[in-house]
């Protein structure tokens, strides 16, 4: 296998895609085993079975007709949702290795959720077309459709709270408990573009309870929906290099960012081709990592926590000029439950 | 002000179109919105100053004037209140305004008589200044032209004692050695004390990405993404304030190709879609392709959908009350008799036998794709 640039000696998975990953995501609990599916911009979602050995083995893989931009996996294991800016969302069932086309847009779609209420299911859906719709899969019209002022940029979904990034700098929440509804408009708190959102849980109650945000401008904020004190809102500064060419600091964008399931610390990558570990209630970092070789565009959490996934690509940060086809990109994964414990207050 | 006024036409902003009482009022606007340098909210006086001040002063480029329209955003155009307009778009704005009914000629002689007067009025005034030497970093000279290091401070207060206009004067500048559009430019604004006595805040290091969250950066996509924090820092990211994705997925490598089955739309492939195409070209031309993908998925999303392929087996009711604009659909029956069942499909209420579902497990599936390529 060729090895490329792995300065951290981690598991690299087999067969990846052809181009850069665009989204990355781990199967939920209801299955015993753990497979990791990816989108990428070649077009096609992999998945793989990541072995406890760390070997990963290529299941199956489905295209679309346009690069992916997001997947979800469904609550029960069974099927991978696609979303592409062909301007659809499919289903993938994985027992048949057969897709569908169960929700649509005007625009690219540019991230999709699965939605699993007590009472109801759906798939949630946002795309640059500026709005965001719930499908009841099995109807061509979507059960809701919500306009936004601007084209979304980022989402994430923890029952009963959705999170939505827009390119304006708002940042839109939902409450989904019953139905989908909106709570409220927040304000950005970052005063670029919004690169990545991830809800987080309050740690005694474990329900959702606020949202980490990432700009391109190496920043991530951290913002309760309801904060006790307005001062446990805060950003931090990462993803920058150390003064670099004569004296400049470059400022690199927050591809992604990610909660631990358990310990409820975070991870973000970014376009400088690292990834750092946080804990936002003791607002420090927990360990950073050398650069890689090319931006680092996703990362993902298995639900138990113990692995964590990274996948590197060229992000497009420098524009088309830099873009290479024959470099490789790469997902790579390593444990991380020992890694992500909360530095003790 | 003492400028013949444009007889019954208000001034005009050339960047964004606006039109104001009064030239005053108009440049004022210019100097806030247009050529107000982002990182220490100097304003300059002209486009291609506020370029020439950002090179030097914060060492970062600019290629638009920020807030302007797309076609109006070329930052080397020498604009200064209604002065500099190309005579074409000041033809544009007056055939838009009127529908076409104002005679041109009396346009034409308005620009070319008061570039006249002001040459003669200045022509013996400050030309005993080098053509080099510059009263403030708003000049449109290169900074090669300068004839030592570019350090602004030392050259201010002696251009003050050279040269101290009236309010209303502009003095002449040699345009030749820029690539200006329109060669037949000279005018400058004048110079207020105010502005030479404050000495840009070069090297702001303490200005810091927290002090300049103080300035609102310019609104999504209005202009180019504000790139520079500070004077010491840059963001890597492309000039447009558009996600790397909507960048990415505007290359031609990228762009979805027609459905081979769809009906036949005229859908030629959309013309390539370079980094330098402008917002306008750019929105016109995805929103052509939308209109045209649209018809084919409308097509497409008429052939009946295969009833629960999905397979959403399992106790799934989709509530969603009243307020739904649409109706919904009857909960689906549990299992989808559309689809023979497969062994090591999804059960009622089980845990899927994942084993048995990837190649190898499940006989009888043509489709199955194991291997990558």
């Amino acid at each position: 296998m060729f090895s490329g640039n792995n300065p951290h000696k981690d598991v690299e998975v087999s067969s990846p895609p052809d181009d850069t990953v665009s989204a990355l995501e781990f199967s939920p609990p209801s299955v015993p085993q753990t497979f990791l599916a990816a989108g990428s911009w070649d077009c096609q979602v992999r998945c793989w079975e990541v072995e406890a050995s760390g070997k990963t083995v290529p299941k199956a893989a489905q295209n679309m007709t346009g690069p992916i931009l997001d997947v979800a996996w469904h609550d029960d294991g069974s099927k991978i949702f696609m979303a592409s800016t062909d301007k659809s969302v499919k289903c993938w069932d994985l027992a048949s290795n057969t897709a569908v086309q169960v929700a649509a847009h005007d625009g690219p779609v540019q991230t999709c959720h699965w939605v699993k209420a007590p009472n109801y299911t759906c798939l949630m859906t946002a795309s640059w077309d500026k709005t965001l719709k719930f499908w009841d899969t099995r109807s061509a019209v979507p059960i809701m459709a919500i306009h936004l002022s601007e084209r979304c940029y980022c989402a994430d979904v923890d029952y009963p709270m959705a999170a939505v990034g827009l390119a304006d700098r708002g940042v839109c929440l939902y409450s989904l408990e019953g139905k989908p509804a909106e709570v409220k408009r927040v304000e950005s708190p970052l005063k670029y573009q919004h690169r990545c959102i991830a809800i987080f849980k309050d740690k005694k109650t474990k329900q959702p309870t606020g949202f980490a945000l990432g700009s391109v401008e190496g920043r991530v904020a951290i913002q309760y929906v309801n904060p006790t004190n307005p001062k446990d809102n805060f950003t931090f500064k990462c993803h920058r290099s150390a003064g670099t060419t004569g004296g400049y600091q470059d400022i690199y964008a927050v591809n992604d960012i990610a909660f631990h399931p358990v310990h409820g610390t975070l991870a973000t990558v970014g376009s400088d081709g690292s990834f750092s570990f946080w804990d936002k209630d003791a607002r420090t970092k927990l360990k950073s990592f050398e650069s890689l070789e090319q931006s680092l565009t996703n990362c993902a959490f298995n639900h138990s926590g113990q692995i964590f996934a990274y996948a590197m690509g060229y992000d497009w940060s420098k524009g088309h000029e830099h873009y290479n086809p024959a470099k490789k990109n790469f997902i790579y994964l390593r444990p991380c439950f020992e890694d992500l414990k909360p530095r003790s207050t | 002000m003492g400028r013949k006024k444009k007889k019954a036409s208000k001034p005009w902003c050339w960047y964004c179109n606006r039109e104001f009482d009064d030239e005053k009022i108009l440049i004022q606007h210019q100097k806030a919105k247009h050529f107000k340098c982002h990182i220490c909210h100097k304003k300059l006086y002209t486009g291609p100053g506020l370029s020439i001040h950002c090179m030097q002063v914060h060492k970062e480029a600019i290629d638009k004037v920020p807030n302007s329209l797309p076609n109006r955003s070329n930052i080397e155009i020498e604009i200064y209140g209604m002065e500099g307009i190309p005579p074409e778009d000041i033809k544009e704005h007056e055939r838009q305004k009127t529908g076409g009914g104002k005679a041109s000629d009396s346009d034409d002689d308005e620009p070319a008589a008061k570039k006249k007067a002001t040459s003669a009025l200045l022509g013996p005034g400050p030309s005993s200044v080098t053509p080099g030497i510059l009263p403030t970093p708003m000049g449109p000279v290169p900074p090669g032209m300068y004839p030592g290091p570019m350090a602004m401070n030392p050259m201010m207060p002696h251009f003050m004692q050279q040269r101290m206009m009236m309010p209303g004067m502009r003095p002449l500048f040699p345009a030749a050695s820029i690539a200006v559009s329109t060669p037949s430019k000279p005018t400058f604004p004048a110079y207020s004390n105010a502005t030479i006595s404050a000495p840009p805040t070069t090297s702001s290091a303490a200005a810091d990405a927290k002090e300049n969250g103080d300035v609102k950066p310019p609104a999504a996509n209005s202009c180019p993404l504000v790139t520079a924090t500070g004077a010491g820092s840059k963001i890597i990211h492309p000039p447009e304030d558009v996600s790397l994705e909507e960048i990415r997925a505007r290359n031609i490598k990228y762009r979805p190709k027609p459905k081979p089955d769809a009906p036949s739309t005229p859908v030629s492939a959309p013309p390539m879609i370079t980094p330098s195409t402008s917002q306008a070209e750019v929105a016109a031309h995805m929103s052509a392709a939308v209109a045209a993908a649209r018809q084919q998925q409308a097509a497409a999303m008429r052939r009946p959908m295969p009833m629960g392929m999905m397979g959403m087996l399992g106790q799934v009711r989709v509530p969603v009350p009243v307020s739904m604009p649409v109706p919904v659909l009857p909960v689906m029956p549990q299992f989808n008799l559309m689809r023979p069942l497969q062994p090591g499909m999804l059960l009622p209420g089980g845990m899927m036998p994942m084993s048995a579902m990837f190649p190898g497990g499940v006989p009888g599936l043509p489709m199955m794709q194991p291997r990558f390529r």
